[in-house]
């Protein structure tokens, strides 16, 4: 009998155990208690900038919390986080803060909630045409602009003056002047981003455009990579590697600082970045400091010059426990004050046109004034949902073809044949499941 | 009480134990096998649809994937030999007696304990082209003319990778094979010494035969950490140039996370996985035969 009781004993023991390891598992949230928080992840470096922002919402919003998470550095690591969050339908953040080129896909994957009913029209006539058209999918509209990015050509003034030299209009002009000005290794010609990564895609891409070509067109989803223009794109780029180059060799690992490096130390005449590059090659410490002159990516005759659209906006989790205020955010985030606490000590590019026009932003940058010309050539990257597959099949050919393993015309091919592929299925997926 | 009641209350107490486990390692497993057999659309939302071994026969016709398969196995290949020859060097100077022994074997340690991350970054500007200090060395060496472009070649970028890869792991491959050395017994090698072998025969008839169950535990480890590399390549050379240090790994992760395939994707882990099983078994089997030789 005793022993039963124990039995028994030990039996009831365990199933408290259990039940008790279980418990917080079940345990209600306590929702009533938490004040209501909008949870935003940043990159680092932003964070402090969109404190202001986020504590003015707050005071309009009595009692509600404005979460502003630090990300890491890396966008990739930015969009994978975001990414295992949405699939997991984990409500932690409210607002994805995101690439022009993530648009298509969060949509595609029914991540962010479409917001083009909760805007007015006239509200979103405010901001850059061309910045407010990378936010939208299938017609709709996913994503507000915040901040955007063109990509340019920095030139060195002072050497471009001595030589009695203008600024390149054409890549003839731009390979000529770099050939005549530099004397490597010391000082070369051209600096771009080459590295197998999505810095390269937008280099070429500019390229491609300036030499009339274009990658796929997102309406109808033609692929034009094996055409001569894009041939011609491509060998111009290997053209500044080989036999007298402008490049250094190095080229096929940079990203965007090592090439920023180079041309703040006076290593080069000519680069190609995003507009950060300006702040930084003039402050008080920088060797270039008041020597620089910036202007759009060249074109060839019959072509206009073109400029990689980038920049982030601010879309609506699909998962979020707070939309309407999330959307309410969004309309904070995008005033005019706001884009003034955001750029004017960063230097960053207003998606607002107004901005363009604010005398605090413009004494702060007077940078703005050229790249608001330069929003002129802007060209987005195509809106495909799996744009990242196109952009990896197209950063691996060009990287070949950089690295010399293979010709730019059967780089180009085979790009272009593994994008109709993807682009094959992607058509197959859209109609009637099989 | 008795024995077989006793049993049964020990197998209760595993039970949780035993759930937890299949509840974090046995249940994503199978999803992902499961996932493997599905053809994913993004249309709106991302849906499922079931494509049996499809997802496979599209590996067979994938020349990235080959590509990555073939970019595994010479990183594998290489890393795994470079570091089983310098182990062995490393872990027979640790183990003769000197003067601060103890602060050595400590020191050899350190780069096996750095985060695999971090070291590549630091790797990676090593081996930059203007700012590194490889070129620099060699340049004031008179080796090179001009700065060379590591990374940016397809064979230099595969050559750096494995560098750094044997620079992080040769101190386990030492600490392993040093542990099987203190495990000889003395009087073996002292019979060996008295017989009047040279120090290269006593190395190649003695010590070799007796470290050969640790080598081969220390082959199999690395060989299928080797085979999953992932954050070497990520960091340093992001599978560039030209995808030319694309490892399967790698290409799997793309495809969960850039291109939200989770069909394929998880038909690319299961395929490195079984090919990763096949290894390990190979080198098992091999430890097996030998042992059964000794005996």
């Amino acid at each position: 009998m005793s022993m039963g009781q124990g039995r028994r004993r030990r039996w009831c023991g365990l199933a408290c155990g259990v039940l008790l390891a279980l418990l917080p598992a079940c345990a209600p949230r306590p929702s009533g208690l938490e004040p209501p928080r909008l949870a935003v992840m940043l990159p680092p470096g932003e964070r402090p900038f969109w404190e202001p922002i986020a504590r003015a919402f707050e005071r309009r919003h009595r009692g509600l919390v404005v979460d502003l998470v630090e990300g890491p550095q890396s966008t990739d690591l930015r969009e994978n986080l975001y990414a295992a969050s949405l699939l997991a339908r984990d409500p932690t953040f409210d607002l994805v803060y995101m690439d022009v080129t993530w648009t298509a896909k969060f949509a595609a994957a029914g991540w962010l909630l479409p917001l083009e009913d909760r805007f007015a029209a006239e509200e979103l006539a405010r901001f850059l045409p061309e910045a407010r058209a990378a936010g939208e999918y299938g017609g709709r509209l996913y994503r507000v602009p915040v901040r955007t990015d063109v990509g340019l050509l920095y030139h060195r003034r002072d050497l471009l003056e001595r030589a009695g030299l203008a600024a390149p209009a054409t890549f003839a002009d731009l390979e000529r002047n770099a050939r005549a000005l530099q004397s490597p290794p010391e000082t070369w010609g051209f600096l771009w981003q080459g590295r197998q990564y999505e810095g390269l895609v937008c280099a070429f891409f500019e390229v491609l455009h300036g030499h009339g070509g274009f990658w796929v067109d997102p309406a109808t989803l033609v692929v034009g990579l094996d055409r001569p223009e894009a041939e011609a794109a491509l060998g111009f780029l290997v053209r500044c590697l080989r036999a007298q180059p402008i490049s250094p060799p190095g080229t096929t690992t940079y990203q965007e600082e090592e090439s920023r490096r180079l041309f703040q130390d006076g290593r080069a005449v000519f680069l190609r970045n995003w507009p950060y590059v300006w702040r930084l090659a003039q402050a008080e410490d920088s060797p270039v400091r008041g020597r620089l002159s910036a202007g759009p990516m060249p074109h060839v005759l019959g072509a206009r010059p073109a400029a990689t659209l980038g920049g982030w906006g601010l879309g609506v989790s699909a998962y979020g426990r707070q939309p309407a205020l999330a959307v309410e955010f969004i309309r904070a985030a995008t005033s005019l004050e706001s884009q003034r606490a955001l750029c004017a000590p960063t230097g960053y590019a207003p998606a607002r046109e107004d901005a363009y026009a604010d005398p605090a932003l413009m004494a702060a940058n007077p940078f703005l004034a050229e790249l608001r010309r330069l929003h002129a050539h802007a060209v987005p990257r195509p809106a495909l949902a799996r744009y990242a597959l196109a952009s990896d099949i197209l950063q691996r050919h060009l990287s070949a073809a950089l690295a010399g393993t293979d010709a730019p015309g059967r780089a180009l091919g085979r790009a272009a044949r593994e994008t109709r592929a993807m682009l094959g299925t992607a058509v197959a997926e859209a109609g009637p499941s099989r | 009480m008795s024995g077989a009641g006793l049993t049964r209350e020990r197998t209760l107490l595993l039970f949780p134990a035993l759930l937890l486990l299949a509840l974090v390692v046995a249940v994503p497993i199978l999803r992902v096998v499961q996932l493997g057999f599905h053809r994913v659309e993004l249309d709106g939302g991302i849906a499922l649809h079931w494509a049996g071994l499809e997802p496979y026969a599209r590996l067979w016709q994938d020349g990235r994937w080959w590509g990555a398969l073939r970019n595994t196995a010479v990183f594998t290949g290489a890393s795994v030999a470079l570091e089983l020859v310098l182990g062995v060097a490393v872990a027979l100077l640790l183990h003769e007696r000197f003067r601060g022994r103890g602060l050595a074997r400590a020191l050899v340690m350190v780069p096996w304990a750095l985060p695999t991350a971090i070291m590549a970054l630091a790797w990676a500007w090593i081996f930059n082209d203007a700012f590194g200090v490889l070129n620099d060395l060699l340049g004031r060496l008179g080796l090179v003319r001009g700065p060379v472009a590591w990374l940016g070649g397809p064979g230099t970028a595969m050559l750096a990778l494995v560098v750094a890869d044997v620079w992080k792991t040769t101190p386990f491959v030492a600490l392993i094979v040093l542990a099987g050395l203190q495990g000889i017994p003395e009087p073996v090698l002292e019979a060996a010494r008295v017989d009047g072998l040279s120090a290269a025969q006593r190395f190649r008839r003695v010590l070799l035969p007796l470290l050969g169950p640790s080598l081969l535990v220390a082959v199999a480890f690395r060989a299928v950490q080797a085979y999953g590399a992932f954050d070497l390549p990520y960091v340093m050379t992001g599978g560039g140039p030209g995808g030319a240090t694309e490892t399967v790994s790698l290409y799997a992760y793309r495809n969960y996370f850039r291109y939200l395939d989770f069909g394929y994707g998880s038909a690319v882990a299961v395929q490195g996985a079984l090919l990763a099983a096949l290894l390990a078994a190979a080198l098992m089997g091999l430890a097996g035969r030998r042992g059964r030789v000794r005996a």
